[in-house]
């Protein structure tokens, strides 16, 4: 599907917090698994940008290891005010797509 | 950064030339993506640029990261460097020159307004 990033936008920084707590990962498997997703256009600049607003929002615990090549490779886990976030976003989510199902069924 | 730094700007040379170094190890289609990423983050430079050398210095380790794992410039930023570095930087609202000139000019014309009475 195209021209889903600008409806993305709002949402991608709650997705990227809900893999970050299934388990400790870093930024280039995040963005792998948010495209094979179907989420196509998410590129790792992007997961990136949004990984150091979590950093700098005291909402994960990075940890620095050596990777097979290159640089060490930074990797992130939820501490308690991230999964705190992460219900919050939930929660909002709920609230949105219960509002704009019941408005698509012409409910109220 | 000591007084001696802080009036030469030294230690921005040396960060500067530390920068350079690493830039040269990385792939051709890479090195222009970092000419890119410093010309477009120059503008949230504060006078020195030394607010810059943080920032720089994690793109420059995304850079080597991603291109270690073979992937391609455009994997990585898409078709948007501008829109990444505007993200890097502090996001939409991150302060620029132009919006301290901005409010400067709105500033000065204030007062002279309410100096006429206006």
């Amino acid at each position: 599907m195209d021209d889903l990033t600008e409806m993305l936008k709002g949402t991608l920084e709650g997705c990227v917090l809900e893999i970050i707590g299934s388990e400790e990962t870093y930024g280039y498997a995040i963005t792998r698994r948010l495209n094979e997703l179907g989420f196509a256009d998410v590129v790792e600049g992007t997961v990136y940008t949004i990984l150091l607003r979590l950093e700098r929002n005291g909402l994960v615990q990075v940890t620095k290891r050596p990777s097979g090549v290159g640089p060490p490779r930074k990797f992130y886990a939820l501490n308690d005010a991230g999964r705190e976030e992460l219900a919050k976003f939930w929660a909002k989510w709920q609230y949105v797509s219960s509002r704009i199902d019941s408005l698509k069924e012409g409910g109220r | 950064m000591n007084f001696w730094e802080k009036v030469t700007g030294s230690d921005l040379t040396r960060d500067w030339e530390a920068f350079g170094a690493r830039v040269k190890d990385l792939p051709d289609d890479y090195r222009e993506a970092w000419d890119q990423i410093v010309a477009h983050l120059f503008p949230y430079g504060d006078f020195t640029g030394r607010n810059l050398t943080p920032i720089l210095d994690s793109a420059l380790g995304l850079l080597e990261v991603s291109a270690a794992d073979g992937q391609s410039v455009h994997d990585v930023f898409g078709d948007d460097i501008p829109g990444f570095c505007t993200a890097l930087a502090g996001g939409e609202g991150a302060r620029t020159h132009r919006d301290r000139w901005r409010e400067q000019l709105n500033a000065n014309v204030a007062k002279k307004l309410s100096r006429l009475g206006g």
